[in-house]
């Protein structure tokens, strides 16, 4: 199928996601506790302001990631780039070069959050659509994450035109901007679990930072 | 003094850069002995900070907030002790930066800070940095650190190249070399043949302190 474009679409950036990525310690809040939610609001409404999330996606047999064998044997699986923008990571630049790193940190985070949603929000927007033909997707799965090669990146941008969301890769296979997302999911009447499954089960750091309590 | 340099420990661990900016102004206004200011005050204030940060007790923004408001009161304090001609010696010098191909900067700029905070002369030169121009700024400044930076698999062995370049111009022994970043560990730093590998900004402080002493 052609790539489809998604875009004009908002996300929800949950407070407590950001102090959860930020690693929010098991003490009482400490005296910087009144100045830092002033800090986060005014950080949340300004990323509010900076971000554009967009997101191109398409549906191919798992042979259609050339050059890579990961999805050998699917017969259809959903590839998607998604992005926030350039936007507001420039301005976490500009914090931090400007001796403002609470606010670059606070923001940054912020962003980490946004760009987690537009995955979320590409993902059901995927699931819908199979929905209407009965079919399910499984989780999703990034390159880098499990052992999914980074460098399958390429296979994916040559797939999908990343240009056309404003995402472009670098030699070093990162996305650029910083705050985009690519991933796969198999879709079927019984998708089966991928490897590179970007999920905090699947993952084997017990006691990473990023795991929600639980 | 006792209570006030208490206080001046306290404005770092509260993260409040304005409480301690007046009282590094009050230290200067009354001649109070700098060094001592800094060291049993606000110093201990920092350290006091990467304690608790260890023990989980606070939470990233307010470590960033502490060394923040230590950055504020040195702002203050450093250029009256140059001043009355007294000799505040850096704990070291630190060359700092993201390796080539490699954009992420933010959690090098913290270890930076962090750094900056407890004493240590940062010269820090971004992201994307040439594994040469690390070498390179690091004869210039004379340098007792090299602390690379790579988030990326596909980067990281650019902090190899820098051990290799300093090989190359004989100066190995000269420099130490600190390792971070999310796919870097205990292993990889041994592997590369670096001096030593920190997991976030606070050990990357204990582990610059080890090298250089």
């Amino acid at each position: 199928m052609e790539p489809v474009l998604v875009e004009g679409f908002g996300v929800e950036i949950d407070p407590e996601e950001i102090t959860r990525l930020l690693g929010r310690g098991s003490g009482a809040p400490g005296a910087a506790a009144g100045r830092l939610e002033r800090v986060i609001d005014e950080m949340l409404s300004r990323a509010g302001e900076l971000i554009a999330p967009r997101g191109i996606y398409t549906v191919t047999p798992g042979s259609g990631l050339l050059g890579s064998t990961h999805f050998e044997g699917l017969e259809r699986v959903a590839f998607c780039i998604c992005t926030i923008g350039g936007g507001l990571e420039r301005e976490v630049s500009e914090l931090s070069a400007g001796d403002e790193l609470l606010r670059a940190v606070v923001l940054d985070s912020a962003g980490s959050v946004a760009a987690e949603e537009t995955a979320g929000y590409m993902e059901r927007r995927i699931r819908d659509e199979a929905a209407c033909e009965g079919l399910r997707i499984s989780c999703r799965a990034s390159p880098g994450y499990g052992d999914w090669d980074i460098e399958e990146q390429r296979a994916i941008f040559k797939l999908l035109p990343g240009e056309r969301i404003g995402v472009r890769l670098s030699k070093s296979c990162m996305m650029i901007p910083r705050k985009s997302i690519s991933f796969a999911v198999h879709v079927a009447e019984d998708p089966v679990r991928l490897r590179g499954e970007n999920s905090c089960a699947e993952c084997d750091v017990e006691d990473c930072p990023y795991r929600p309590p639980g | 003094m006792d209570e006030f340099l208490k206080s001046c420990a306290q404005s770092i661990i509260d993260g409040d850069g304005d409480v301690a900016e007046t009282l590094a102004k009050q230290a200067v206004d009354d001649g109070a002995p700098l060094i001592d200011v800094i060291e049993k005050g606000f110093a201990a204030g920092i350290r006091e900070v990467g304690r608790l940060w260890g023990e989980g007790e606070m939470f990233l923004p307010e470590l960033v907030m502490g060394a923040e408001a230590m950055k504020r009161a040195m702002a203050i304090l450093e250029p009256s002790i140059a001043g009355s001609g007294g000799l505040k010696e850096a704990a070291g010098r630190v060359v700092i930066g993201t390796i080539e191909g490699d954009i992420h900067d933010i959690g090098k700029t913290l270890v930076a800070t962090m750094l900056s905070a407890n004493g240590f002369e940062i010269t820090d030169l971004g992201a994307d940095v040439p594994a040469g121009r690390f070498v390179d700024e690091a004869e210039e400044k004379r340098a007792d650190c090299i602390a690379i930076s790579a988030l990326l698999t596909t980067t990281m062995n650019g902090q190899k190249k820098v051990i290799e370049e300093l090989e190359n111009r004989s100066i190995r022994g000269q420099v130490k070399v600190m390792v971070g970043g999310a796919p870097c560990n205990d292993e990889w730093a041994k592997e590369i043949g670096a001096d030593g590998y920190a997991g976030d900004a606070v050990a990357a402080v204990a582990l610059a302190r080890s090298l250089v002493d």
